[in-house]
């Protein structure tokens, strides 16, 4: 076996860096800012390194870009860089954060030889403008080793992997912290001299774990690495032999799919709520509809209603050739919501999903909004209309400490014209959001106007009076 | 129709209040208020300041705490209340419940429950019940809790009303009328004050946005709904509430007649005799003392002052005072803690005679008049310094001899200040945490050219200019508010009857501490004694090295036994020989003993106090060196002058003499003076210098001296601002300097013993101090199992010392003690049988091979650890039966077998593991090591500096030990370098530092090319180029010393 390790010693540096130039030296820093995690090129010229404190960091460039580290993100890119390389090698092991192992051996014949290899490598990491310390080894651990260290060679020889892995000091052994204090003390500096100890002295003077890492090194114990699976995803097409013209054609081979969607799901203990139909036209551009459920779903006959409304909202443009469904998100199914003995919950959180899912369908998404308090004391701004949520939580909002508020709130204050008849509660005096710039200072009234209609008016700062809304 | 605000939060409700209490009492007075109570949360904190400013108002302050309790009465809701204290005794009860509450929690916390007010006196406190809105509670349940308190309270409860215009007000207020109609309970109105103007909502929801963790933009109802829990103006209180209920604000201020100043301090009486009054015991101590320090009789100079003296304390009643610091020095004295006592008053010729200071009266001419002063009735203060690390053994001495309810610490308000007002205000505006920090750490704040505002808005925190304002308006506002108490360093707080009647007693963060709630400020404002028992590394090693010196010598050797004004120590000293030497080993001493030259004990007085702030902001340092090597006149523009700076050559030096001068040539009155005084005590916190620069100038120029010299008067007071060091501290301090240079000079091995000791103390590490001991010819031995105690001893006759095995990283302190009693005469022979004899564990074990402790019975350190790890489990238990039975092991056993495969330790990695073991090495200097090696090839040595001429360019390199950049030279960054002969100074400009940044503050190796720089025996080199050689010795563990 021979195995390669890319070691990426600042991935997310180079992924920042790729979507936008920046000139100044870059960093990123732990979640509490304390200290550098990573270090761009220029920052490590100007003397960072990664462990450095910030505050030195700052000292040796003052002008220096500061990022948070975003764990998420990083794995996240991390699992781009296995997809790409899938593409080339079948056996592929991520080692989180930062590195990936491929077992190339098989691979010789097919590409011909290490050196095509090494560089479709090279070339296909220039490409993605990332960096990456590359090394072979015969184990997992040797590549690893060396391509931290940054002494790969393309060499699958192994007399002269041993003898790099044998130059290599011992704090790049990743070693157990206390052995490698104590091969330190024992005067021992690199990985060479901790080969040449006898093994089963290793073991008893300083810890089996430790023969055991030495071991996996040189290849005389076992350390196999479980391939790496893409992650899953639906994808089934479906072609037509004669060109579909009308909707109610492409449902027969929808049902079909849905359903096989629906095992797939079912098999997996999951559901997904975002749908991709891929439409393909023989002079045309595909259509591309994306049909999104209100909850996590899995029943195609679900899935079936809802492509049906799109489907009537948005005739066919061009005869159909082809069909694809895909599924790329995937959600892992919850325990059910409502624990009530008879179930009315449920049914009730059911329909309130069917009746949001087909109101999306017919009208549109961005058609329909929901409302919600927010804890602001200013009246225009202590309710939201945003996005349907799938339960209805309160949210951090006690709806009993709310203030008495008109039910029709007027979009913008507007002048009195009229003198009230009659006064019924006030004034309460609303004075905040100094802070984002719309300041507000006013005292509020309920009044009876000439006509009788309860008004909730203000009073602001210039003593001008304003209708800010109704009451039933 | 007046009006009393009954319920008010100061800024000592931290993250609450927006107002410092004497804000809220200036405010009230403007107002024309009756009266204003303070109610901080279960704290009292607040009453000294707001009493401060209401001394000499109309106004009157009541005193009270505003409480919620952890749990309610049963179906009741949880009760919230304020209570006031009507008189003395009512304020006593009030202290009592608050320290039950804070006792119990953890710092900063209080819990109080229902069972508390049940068991607390509190018959002469009034109870204000704030009852829950019907939001929180159903009627029941605020009317349960109502009557719950009213059968505490009584006829002395109240129901408080509140109208802050916020929603369901109507409500609460009907409740508000229901509650006070069925428990026939009348009703008083308040405002529930938080701030004392309405400017201050801003700041008001920047702290309840901290409170709650939020920023103001998602604190949402956390905050308060407007700004109006403000003082307001009468007429309107007047139309927000009905008159009866205004009226009983007045009938309740009126019936609270206590008041802060009429705390009377009452002295412990138990140190006087029965049968003597404190006067005449004092003045029978006295006369004991003046025949122990005046065998031949007392000096008619020091009799009378003597006599002077005991007229003053007497009339101004401070005997008890003096007797509390003579029974504690008495104490250490009997335990042989050496300590010595600084200050105005301790510098007196009675403290003289009491032994709580060394400083002869007849040597050094002391105002103490000054601090005892007629004309202002506060009492003298007195800090006395222990050795630091014998300071518990007095402090618990306090608490054992007044017990824990008579003595607590004194708090220390910590305050905001810029850094942190700075972090607070960008974190609850919602800047980026690492921005912030990235803002913060590029500030100079030294800068006094460019001010943290102009620097900020350099940096670009924001581009938006009203943001901005905003920004600095909240920063500004926040600086110099309380953040929380923290201790004291000392001082305690000792009283006659119970503290917690006196002032409330909460927690510190250390455990087993207690603090009252008042500051330093405080107690001296309210007229209340405190004693200060401070901790100093320095007496610890002299102690240590008198008795070293004493077992040298076979007899008993104190500071009294040390020749007075030795020639050779003041030679030591002027050449700026003085590592180790207390006060004046900084950098910045060492270069000005060859400048000053001292050869007096006066000298030394100067020479401590000269390289501050103050003097060097002043601008005074050069002209008086001038005067004193005779290079300028000594001229003085009239006697009154004269008499205050003679002593200085016609330079004002310290604090006394600045503020004499501020009388004497700006004329000041004696009231003024002291204002300065607290002023610049204050001004680096909060306070504000510059109401008196125009007086001062005014009245100077008026007196015919020259605007410059004012000019820099003005400064150095400004200098002096936070720093202040007045003669009386220096007098005492200078004669420890003597003593240490003494024994440096003369005992030079007793003394780094001694130092090394009392680690950590004082400016250098173990390391420097070893090498500097070796530079004056001290042999120095290695720690080795066979030879070394725990501690550094001195061996042999020619007093050889030997380091300890606690210089040993990471070796246990009892491991080390075994090792030492348990030795066996022969010594011990292997590792097991040090193993087995010593009990010790593996860690330790492990400790002693790495620092090559066994050499002995060991090849080497690589070996030594070899062997160690073979068996890993504790022998403790086999140790004590090995010994019980006299188990010895045949002969052959001790020899272990070695281990081919380990390379011998070459010089470099000994040096390495000595350095990362012991922090230090005895062998070759890394640098002797290198030069060696031919790393280091036109590189000059630390002391063939010395030889060359100025001017000429040279090439240094060294480990870097210190980096520091000091106020008072701007943009000048001293970096230190330590070679195999000592220390290089080398000094970058600014530009030079910004240019070589990588270099300056990374390595740990540094090659310097520069120019030499030599006045006087003081050499410096220019740096120009700066390259780091860290790689070379990659490994070495070498920490810097940084000042930023």
């Amino acid at each position: 076996m021979l195995w390669l390790y890319l070691h990426f010693p600042h991935l997310l540096l180079d992924h920042v860096r790729r979507s936008q130039p920046i000139e100044n030296a870059l960093v990123i820093v732990e979640g509490t800012g304390q200290h550098v995690l990573q270090a761009c090129p220029l920052a490590q010229d100007a003397g960072i390194q990664p462990g450095m404190r910030l505050k030195t960091a700052l000292g040796l460039a003052p002008e220096l870009h500061i990022l948070q580290a975003d764990q998420q993100q990083q794995a996240q890119l991390l699992e781009e860089q296995a997809r790409w390389l899938y593409h080339y090698v079948a056996h592929l092991t991520p080692a989180p954060p930062d590195g990936l192992w491929a077992e190339v051996s098989s691979l010789q014949r097919l590409y011909g030889g290490l050196a095509a290899i090494w560089q479709t490598v090279e070339q296909a990491l220039a490409e993605h403008q990332l960096t990456a310390w590359a090394a072979l080894g015969h184990t997992p651990l040797a590549a690893r080793l060396l391509a931290r260290a940054g002494k790969g060679e393309c060499s699958a020889d192994k007399g002269h992997i041993t003898h790099a892995l044998a130059q290599l000091p011992l704090t790049a052994a990743e070693f157990d912290k206390t052995d490698c204090t104590r091969l330190n003390r024992l005067g021992l500096e690199t990985l060479g001299d901790v080969f040449a100890l006898p093994q089963k002295e290793l073991a008893r003077r300083l810890s089996p774990e430790l023969l055991a890492t030495v071991q996996k090194i040189q290849g005389t114990r076992p350390d196999p690495r479980a391939p790496w699976q893409p992650p899953h995803r639906f994808r089934q097409r479906a072609g037509f032999i004669q060109e579909v013209e009308h909707t109610q054609g492409l449902l027969f081979a929808l049902q079909r799919i849905l359903a096989e969607l629906e095992e797939d799901l079912c098999w997996r203990q999951q559901d997904t709520d975002t749908l991709l139909l891929v439409l393909q036209h023989r002079h045309q551009e595909p259509t591309r509809l994306r049909l999104r459920t209100t909850g996590p779903e899995h029943r195609a006959e679900t899935f079936m209603k809802l492509i049906r409304l799109k489907l009537d909202q948005q005739p066919l443009s061009a005869p159909v050739v082809s069909l694809v469904l895909v599924v790329r998100r995937f959600i892992s199914r919850e325990a059910p919501g409502g624990q009530d003995l008879l179930g009315e919950t449920q049914d009730l959180n059911e329909a309130w999903h069917t009746l949001i899912s087909r109101l999306q369908a017919r009208l549109g998404e961005q058609a329909l909004t929901q409302l919600s308090p927010r804890p602001d004391h200013r009246p225009e701004f202590a309710w939201s209309a945003g996005e349907v949520k799938r339960a209805k939580n309160p949210g951090e909002v006690n709806p009993q400490a709310l203030p008495r508020r008109p039910l029709w709130l007027l979009p913008g204050p507007c002048p009195l014209t009229e003198t009230p008849v009659a006064w019924f509660s006030g004034p309460e005096r609303i004075s905040g959001g100094w802070w984002d710039g719309q300041r507000v200072q006013r005292d509020y009234y309920i009044a009876q106007l000439p006509g009788g209609q309860l008004a909730w008016v203000f009073r602001d700062p210039q003593n001008a009076w304003f209708v800010h809304g109704w009451f039933g | 129709m007046s009006y009393a605000e009954l319920c008010c939060f100061s800024n000592f409700t931290f993250l609450t209040g927006a107002s410092h209490p004497q804000e809220l009492a200036e405010r009230a007075s403007d107002l024309g208020y009756r009266a204003l109570a303070i109610t901080d949360a279960c704290s009292v904190a607040g009453i000294p300041r707001a009493w401060a400013a209401l001394k000499d108002s109309p106004v009157k302050l009541i005193t009270g705490s505003c409480f919620a309790l952890e749990d309610a009465p049963p179906g009741a809701a949880t009760p919230e209340f304020v209570l006031l204290a009507r008189t003395r005794k009512g304020y006593g009860q009030l202290c009592q419940l608050i320290t039950t509450g804070r006792r119990r929690a953890e710092k900063g916390q209080y819990q109080l429950f229902v069972q508390d007010l049940e068991t607390h006196e509190l018959d002469d406190c009034l109870c204000l019940w704030q009852p829950p809105s019907p939001i929180i509670s159903d009627a029941d349940q605020a009317l349960a809790c109502g009557q719950w308190l009213q059968r505490l309270f009584e006829h002395r409860l109240r129901i408080a009303a509140t109208r802050t215009l916020e929603a369901g007000e109507d409500q609460q207020l009907a409740r508000v009328r229901w509650l006070a109609d069925d428990l026939r309970c009348p009703v008083v109105a308040t405002s529930s004050v938080n701030m004392h103007s309405r400017e201050r909502q801003p700041l008001q929801d920047v702290l309840t946005a901290l409170r709650h963790h939020r920023t103001l933009e998602t604190a949402g109802h956390c905050l308060f709904q407007n700004g109006e829990r403000y003082l307001r103006p009468i007429p309107v209180l007047q139309r927000l509430f009905p008159e009866p209920w205004l009226r009983e604000t007045l009938a309740i201020a009126e019936s609270c007649t206590f008041e802060p100043g009429s705390l009377r301090y009452e002295y412990p009486p138990d140190l006087v005799p029965e049968n003597e009054t404190p006067a005449a015991f004092l003045q029978r101590l006295t006369r004991e003392g003046e025949r122990r320090r005046y065998p031949n009789g007392t000096p008619m100079k020091v009799q009378a002052l003597i006599r002077k003296e005991l007229v003053l304390i007497s009339e101004m009643r401070y005997e008890h005072y003096f007797l509390t610091i003579h029974d504690i020095v008495a104490f250490a004295r009997s335990r042989g803690i050496l300590c010595q006592g600084r200050g105005s008053a301790a510098n007196s010729a009675v403290c003289y005679c009491l032994g709580i200071t060394e400083v002869n009266p007849a040597n050094v001419e002391l105002l103490f008049e000054r601090f005892i002063s007629k004309d202002r009735d506060e009492p003298p203060d007195i800090d006395v310094d222990f050795e630091h690390q014998r300071r518990e053994e007095v402090i618990q001495y306090i608490y054992q001899r007044y017990g824990r309810e008579r003595a607590a610490l004194a708090a220390t308000v910590i305050r905001y200040r810029p850094r942190s007002a700075i972090r607070d205000v960008g974190k609850a505006l919602g800047f980026d945490a690492a921005l912030v920090e990235q803002l913060l750490d590029g500030i100079d704040w030294r800068d006094r050219a460019t001010n943290w505002r102009q620097q900020i808005l350099d940096k670009g925190l924001t581009r938006n200019p009203k943001v901005a304002d905003q920004f600095f308006t909240l920063v500004n506002t926040l600086l110099g508010f309380p953040r929380h108490l923290s201790q004291h360093v000392g001082g305690f707080v000792i009283s006659a009857g119970p503290l917690a009647e006196l002032v409330p007693v909460e927690n510190a963060a250390m455990e087993g501490r207690t603090v009252i709630q008042w500051d330093k400020d405080d107690l001296e404002s309210l007229g209340l004694m405190k004693v200060d028992v401070l901790a100093l590394g320095m007496l610890t090693a002299i102690r240590k090295a008198l008795a070293l010196v004493s077992e040298e010598k076979g007899e008993p050797f104190g500071i009294q036994d040390i020749p007075q004004e030795d020639p050779a120590t003041y030679a030591m000293l002027q050449q700026g020989d003085s590592i180790g030497v207390f006060q004046v080993e900084s950098r910045a001493q060492i270069n000005m003993l060859p400048r000053l030259r001292p050869e007096t004990y006066y000298d030394l007085v100067i020479e401590v106090a000269i390289v501050r702030p103050g003097p060097i902001q002043g601008d005074m340092v050069h002209p008086y060196l001038r005067r004193k090597h005779g290079l300028e006149p000594v001229d003085y523009p009239n006697d009154e002058v004269r008499q205050v700076l003679e002593r200085t050559l016609g330079v004002p030096i310290f604090q006394e003499q600045v503020i004499k001068l501020a009388m004497v040539a700006a004329g000041f009155t004696a009231g003024e003076a002291d204002q300065l005084r607290r002023a610049m005590a204050a001004w680096k916190s909060h306070g504000d210098l510059t109401p008196f620069r125009d007086k001062l100038i005014k009245g100077m120029r008026e007196r015919g001296h020259s605007e410059d010299f004012a000019e820099r008067l003005y400064k150095q007071i400004c200098g002096f601002g936070g720093y202040g060091f007045p003669e009386s501290h220096s007098a005492s301090f200078a004669l420890l300097v003597y003593v240490s240079a003494w024994l440096k000079r003369h005992h030079p091995a007793a003394f780094y013993c001694a130092l090394l000791n009392s680690q950590p103390m004082g400016f250098y590490s173990p390391s420097q101090l070893v090498q500097d001991a070796k530079r004056h010819q001290v042999t120095v031995l290695p720690p080795d199992v066979n030879y070394s105690e725990r501690d550094h001893t001195l061996e042999g006759p020619d007093n050889h010392l030997r380091l300890g095995l606690r210089l040993i990283q990471g070796l246990s302190a009892q491991g080390a003690e075994r090792i030492h009693q348990n030795r066996p005469p022969q010594g011990y022979r292997s590792s097991s049988e040090l193993r087995q004899l010593a009990g010790l564990d593996q860690r330790d074990m492990e400790k002693l091979a790495g620092a090559n402790a066994m050499p002995g019975f060991t090849r080497n350190r690589h070996q030594a650890y070899w062997q160690l790890l073979e068996h890993e489990e504790p022998a403790e238990l086999f140790a004590r039966e090995a010994r019980q039975n006299g188990v010895q092991e045949a002969e052959d056993d001790y020899e272990a077998e070695p281990c081919d495969y380990l390379p011998e330790p070459t010089e470099g990695q000994n040096i390495l593991a000595d350095y990362s073991s012991q922090g230090l090495t005895l062998q070759r200097h890394p640098l002797a090591l290198l030069r060696e090696q031919g790393h280091l090839k036109h590189c000059t040595r630390a002391e063939q500096l010395k030889g060359l001429k100025p001017g000429l360019p040279v090439q240094v390199a060294g480990l870097v030990t210190g980096r520091q950049r000091p106020g008072s030279a701007s943009g000048v960054t001293f970096v230190t370098l330590e070679d195999e002969t000592g220390n290089v100074n080398v000094v970058v400009w600014l530009e030079t530092a910004r240019r070589q940044r990588k270099p300056l503050l990374t390595a740990r190796l540094l090659h310097v090319k520069g120019v030499l720089e030599r006045e006087g025996d003081i050499v410096h080199v220019m740096a120009g180029k700066l390259t780091n050689l860290s790689h070379l010795i990659n490994s070495l563990p070498v920490s810097s010393r940084d000042f930023h």
